[in-house]
């Protein structure tokens, strides 16, 4: 059977989007490079209606029809014959993709008795492109089902054709060479944790009243993002102070925050289109009150959202794939070399990320029908930790993905400070909290 | 649904401990709760893995990388130019480069491991340098000269001579005197200056060291000043070799004299003298140490 990917593609060769291009040389055992949404449903799921649910959405959206291949030069993507693989859902998320397991795919769909969730390589497109997929799968799922028939506000629609724009890669349309490149920055501090740590996520998801959280942020002016990442950084601050205790010595912190571009820029595209905001304090210059880290990071929200910032990213992004140096280096050279330099240029900046993928709109007929929905990060070697929120009817869910088997610090002060701030928490974990796991005190406790 | 009374959090439903620091909840048998249902459909594995980091990955596969470059360069090069009989000697030390990098790249991170294994590294490379004609002659020497470092500057750091300090001291001895009869076989195929030179230098250098570090030690003043350390190392190593002369000069000529090393003899009586002095006399010391320990 010959598969067709779209007319505008050249054929067999897929060449990956700029973002794409560092995430499979770098996949690694603490590297994963991947990310979940799910979502939680009071009907049962079955997996024959999944399959063909994902089969259908797969023709629709051909260019995720694709798997990843290692060329002489580049890796790229290339048309998949084979089908689709669903998986039940294991114990944690966004760990490796295994692509022999999943037939190729750089996706992975896996369901339990409540749940369809759909894993994603970031090779393959960002959170927002997973969960336009997400979306999708799920209202052809229902419609198969023969539960109700429905239309996500704002997602892409089932009977449309796929347009030009979807697998379109717009940094190589914004790219300008004649703009100056934007500047890399120190290394910044990264919390080491205590005790072992191993492969396994360890999640705890915070779920808070969308309400509260919204009222607290307003009143100090700021939106969800910014009051998360003001918290995130003044819990990072704390932990910096009990493991570095002379000021002069402690590094910058940093937070990489995501951005999707496609509202910036006005692209529709499925395949990667995010860069970073880095939102930081200083903390050898002095400790932060959490209201002066409010201001830093409005203000620098507001900046990093410039477009004339962005496309000097851009231009850094795509003008170091465009050199020539880079272009012809084979990929035997290409690969380890970006091992080596992807955490110079990019964990090393950052102390932590945290995503908000924003407020998922459901539409009327599903919105009873839906107990939760999740997102999860990938946590790495040098961010042990990382943060990933979104919403849903009146909830947000603040996911925390570690790699740590016994520290949960940085979660514990995150988490007391919304308390103490007047807004109600509610925890759940997949880490081991019964009565044997009594010892897994950690050194904090004892102080 | 409880609470947790330190972190202030709810707790999800049927929760024995807090997830966040592990409080236990205790509820009043009558409001106990049943298990809600979990976050994922299975629990989470007994261990996890720890693999090679990316970092690791991609350094060992750039080596590999530029090992197979450079190997496949030598080759068609000395090929092409008819002198390839030649070649086992740059593709052997390019192969051990190679391995030396990743080896110590998988090894532990510290001295003791990363020392050991580039000392026997070292000693491989050596002996397989020297068998490329298929026999063995000057990489012995050398190779057990390598081994001598080792006893002297890695095996006192490792865990198990620190706990056992004085069978390691023993053994470190023992070889130094095995190390020393070694020598002296392959150098001269019969035990000639083992005894005369080689066992008494060693008795020597021993003496002094243990005087030197009693004179350290036994003092009033606790605080050890660098310039204390410094001289006194300068004093042991000019008098052992002083001594090294004198026993040679014995050996090989039949009396005890100085032939080249009697400018370190009196050095290294300038700094006994000095040393001396500085012990005994608190005015002296004051003199050339800091003018805040005056008053």
């Amino acid at each position: 059977m010959k598969i067709q990917i779209q007319n505008h593609a050249p054929e067999g060769f897929i060449a990956l989007d700029n973002s794409a291009l560092i995430y499979p040389p770098t996949e690694a055992i603490f590297n994963a490079n991947t990310f979940r949404v799910s979502l939680d449903v009071r009907i049962t799921v079955k997996k024959e209606i999944l399959e063909q649910a994902a089969v259908d959405v797969l023709g629709r959206c051909s260019y995720a029809r694709v798997s990843l291949h290692s060329g002489f030069f580049w890796y790229y993507l290339s048309p998949n014959p084979k089908d689709m693989v669903i998986h039940r859902e294991g114990s944690y998320p966004s760990g490796r993709i295994v692509f022999k397991e999943n037939n190729g795919y750089l996706f992975k769909i896996l369901y339990s008795n409540h749940r369809i969730a759909l894993e994603c390589f970031h090779a393959l497109t960002d959170g927002s492109g997973a969960l336009a997929y997400l979306k999708l799968l799920v209202q052809r799922y229902y419609e198969l089902s023969g539960y109700t028939s429905f239309q996500f506000p704002g997602g892409l629609k089932f009977s449309d054709r796929p347009t030009k724009q979807e697998f379109s890669d717009p940094f190589q349309h914004l790219y300008d060479r004649t703009l100056p490149s934007y500047p890399t920055i120190s290394k910044a501090f990264h919390f080491k944790g205590q005790g072992d740590f191993d492969d396994r996520v360890k999640v705890i998801s915070a779920s808070i009243k969308a309400d509260t959280i919204k009222q607290k942020a307003k009143e100090r002016n700021l939106t969800i993002t910014e009051y998360l990442c003001s918290v995130y950084l003044f819990t990072l601050q704390e932990l910096q102070s009990r493991e570095v205790p002379k000021q002069r010595k402690r590094k910058p912190i940093r937070l990489s925050v995501p951005m999707n571009l496609r509202k910036i820029f006005g692209y529709e595209t499925m395949r990667n289109f995010t860069l970073f905001a880095v939102v930081g304090i200083e903390p050898a210059l002095g400790k932060y009150s959490f209201e002066e880290i409010t201001q830093e990071v409005k203000l620098q929200m507001v900046l990093a959202q410039s477009k004339k910032r962005l496309l000097s990213q851009i231009k850094r992004n795509v003008g170091g794939e465009r050199n020539l140096a880079i272009r012809f280096a084979p990929n035997i050279l290409k690969n380890p070399l970006f091992k080596l330099l992807s955490d110079f240029l990019g964990d090393e900046q950052y102390s932590g990320i945290i995503s908000n993928l924003g407020y998922v709109t459901l539409p009327q007929a599903l919105a009873e029908d839906v107990t939760r929905i999740d997102f999860h990060l990938s946590p790495g070697l040098l961010n042990k930790v990382a943060l990933a929120v979104i919403g849903y009817l009146d909830t947000i869910v603040v996911n925390f993905t570690s790699f740590l088997n016994t520290d949960t610090e940085l979660e514990r002060l995150f988490c007391t400070f919304m308390v103490e701030d007047g807004i109600e928490v509610e925890i759940a974990t997949n880490r081991e909290t019964g009565k044997e796991d009594k010892k897994w005190r950690t050194a904090y406790d004892v102080e | 649904m409880a609470y947790c009374v330190r972190c202030g959090v709810k707790l999800s439903q049927g929760s024995h401990y807090c997830a966040l620091c592990k409080t236990e909840v205790v509820l009043p048998k009558d409001m106990e709760e049943n298990d809600s249902s979990p976050l994922f459909d299975q629990r989470l594995p007994e261990k996890g893995s720890k693999g090679v980091s990316k970092t690791k990955k991609g350094f060992i596969e750039l080596v590999i990388s530029l090992f197979v470059v450079s190997e496949l360069s030598v080759f068609f090069s000395m090929w092409l130019s008819n002198t390839l009989n030649h070649s086992f000697i740059p593709m052997f030390s390019i192969a051990m480069a190679t391995l030396t990098l990743i080896t110590v790249v998988l090894s532990k991170p510290c001295y003791v491991s990363q020392a050991s294994v580039l000392s026997l590294l070292v000693i491989l490379y050596l002996l397989g340098l020297d068998f490329h004609n298929l026999t063995l002659s000057w990489s012995l020497l050398a190779a057990i000269s390598v081994a001598l470092f080792w006893v002297l500057f890695v095996f006192p750091f490792s865990s198990w001579a620190k706990s056992h300090l004085k069978y390691a001291t023993l053994i470190v001895l023992l070889l130094l005197v095995l190390y020393l009869l070694i020598m002296n076989l392959l150098l001269a195929r019969a035990l000639t200056w083992f005894a005369p030179v080689g066992l008494m230098q060693l008795f020597v250098v021993l003496a002094l060291v243990f005087l030197f570090f009693l004179w350290l030690t036994k003092r009033k003043n606790k605080k050890i000043p660098i310039a204390d350390i410094i001289f006194g190392s300068l004093f042991v190593v000019l008098l052992s070799l002083s001594v090294f002369d004198l026993l040679l000069t014995k050996y090989q000529i039949g009396t005890y004299s100085l032939r080249w090393s009697e400018s370190l003899f009196f050095a290294s009586m300038i700094i006994l003298v000095f040393l001396t002095g500085i012990s005994v006399s608190r005015r002296l010391r004051r003199f050339f140490t800091s003018h805040n320990l005056h008053s």
